[in-house]
């Protein structure tokens, strides 16, 4: 699609605080409205990396499953784990890989819980790789909006 | 009949020795995901004499961000007003939905003054920044020193123990949290764990906790003095380090960068709050408590999710909560996890 929905959204977003908002009488209208361009800028930035930041975390979690599967002693979570690290995305359609992402980021919260009540070397090491997977998530989650 | 309209023969009701009472400049002030919150004028003759008073009307909306108790948000504006503690006079709490289709109570406007944190981080406040931090600890200090029996709360807060408060807002947050969730939330639920397997030691002593005490629910005058305590919706009983730990979230650093709630750096806001509540803040204790306030805020912001998500509620407040506010809680959640890095 040319121009760019990227782009549309950009302009638009622009055109509604620039133009529109001044032009409302009533504070909350012109608050109201600032918001939702706001709203709208985040989204452009939100189209642009959507399926790229998904296909790389799941692609993470997946190797952090294939890697968990040594270390952890509950055989129906290991067998659920061997299953999430050979999956594949079946679409590259951002729904499709957020389902995949949902599934995988639950089966990273029953491996956490799991792994934190493991005693030895190889349980920390893996709960270490589960932190630095959860830090990166919030790398790739930032927006122009957080505080933090 | 328009809301001014019904506004105003509400306000007729409640002034009966009031003549020519009129309603005028109502305008919904935007923001504030738990209430609609308008400001108005009413006007009226008195005892000979013309009268005009800004006003607050704060209306219960179809669905909100946080669900909450009008009447003891009421109670609180109430016990707190002509103390040391600035708050809004209380005037009307009304329940019955036939006047504005749902609860409301109104109050007075304090005018002149500025809550938006956005704002208070521009000129002329932030050369204020200092000065309105010592006050709004020292103002929370003076919240955990009051005594809620004295204020007349304890009988319309439901009490706790020392021993059992924080249990209490802890499953209190997660029955929200399990509700509202749209996606696993893997680095709160690690906190949650952590907070089941470390409790905290029993409260100092139970007190009023605003619930809600950060920058953005209180009002600053253009000196930088803060002249009004808002949004009581949450209020309770409870530790008073809840209410310390939530005003010093890493969420709420406004200027982007250490300074608590955009003012002050947290060592000097909790000596400050020490100072005037006579309390301590154990370190332990209080970092119980910030994670606390970690899952609590995550609870929020997916509970704005939910609503806006289900289309109960279409505010673009909601939206940009949410946006804005979930990847900070866990990167704050992180950091008090010491693994943010």
């Amino acid at each position: 699609m040319k121009p760019d929905p990227a782009k549309v959204l950009e302009t638009v977003s622009m055109m509604l605080i620039m133009e529109f908002v001044p032009q409302l009488g009533s504070s909350y209208a012109q608050q109201a409205l600032a918001g939702s361009a706001t709203i709208l800028a985040v989204a452009r930035d939100e189209i642009d990396r959507a399926a790229a930041r998904r296909i790389e975390e799941n692609r993470a979690l997946r190797r952090l499953f294939a890697t968990a599967r040594e270390v952890v002693t509950d055989t129906d979570l290991a067998a659920r784990l061997t299953e999430a690290a050979a999956g594949e995305e079946g679409s590259l359609l951002v729904s499709d890989l957020d389902t995949s992402n949902q599934g995988l980021r639950g089966l990273l919260v029953r491996l956490h819980e799991h792994v934190e009540a493991l005693r030895g070397d190889a349980a920390r090491r893996l709960e270490a790789a589960i932190w630095d997977e959860l830090r990166a998530s919030t790398e790739r989650r930032k927006t122009i909006l957080g505080n933090f | 009949m328009e809301l001014a309209a019904r506004l105003e023969a509400y306000v007729v009701s409640r002034l009966p020795q009031a003549q020519r009472v009129t309603v005028t400049k109502l305008d919904r002030i935007f923001g504030g995901g738990s209430r609609e919150t308008y400001r108005f004028v009413v006007d009226y003759r008195e005892d000979g004499r013309d009268v005009s008073r800004p006003l607050i009307l704060r209306r219960d909306p179809p669905a909100s961000l946080i669900e909450t108790e009008r009447r003891i948000e009421f109670a609180a504006y109430k016990a707190f007003h002509g103390t040391r503690v600035p708050v809004p006079e209380p005037l009307w709490l009304e329940e019955d939905p036939r006047h504005l289709d749902h609860p409301f109570f109104i109050m007075e406007e304090i005018t002149g003054c500025e809550a938006s944190p956005m704002k208070l981080t521009g000129p002329p406040w932030d050369a204020h920044l200092a000065k309105i931090g010592r006050q709004k600890w020292t103002i929370l200090g003076e919240i955990a020193k009051a005594d809620p029996d004295a204020l007349g709360l304890t009988g319309v807060m439901p009490a706790v123990t020392p021993e059992t408060a924080w249990r209490h807002e802890l499953e209190h947050w997660l029955r929200d949290l399990d509700h509202d969730e749209l996606e696993p939330q893997p680095i709160t639920r690690a906190a949650i764990r952590w907070l089941w397997r470390n409790p905290p030691p029993p409260a100092q002593r139970i007190t009023v906790v605003h619930a809600d005490y950060r920058t953005g629910n209180f009002l600053v005058d253009e000196a930088g003095t803060i002249r009004g305590i808002l949004d009581w919706e949450l209020a309770h009983l409870g530790d008073p380090l809840e209410d310390l730990a939530w005003g010093i979230n890493r969420v709420w650093c406004w200027n982007r960068d250490d300074r608590a709630g955009g003012l002050l750096p947290k060592a000097e806001a909790i000596r400050l709050w020490e100072a005037a509540s006579g309390l301590r803040a154990d370190p332990a204790a209080l970092r119980w408590w910030e994670l606390f306030s970690c899952v609590k805020g995550q609870a929020i912001w997916l509970s704005a999710a939910r609503e806006y998500h289900d289309g109960t509620n279409h505010d673009s407040i909601l939206a940009l909560a949410a946006w804005m506010q979930c990847n900070s809680q866990d990167r704050a959640t992180l950091e008090l996890l010491g693994h943010l890095g």
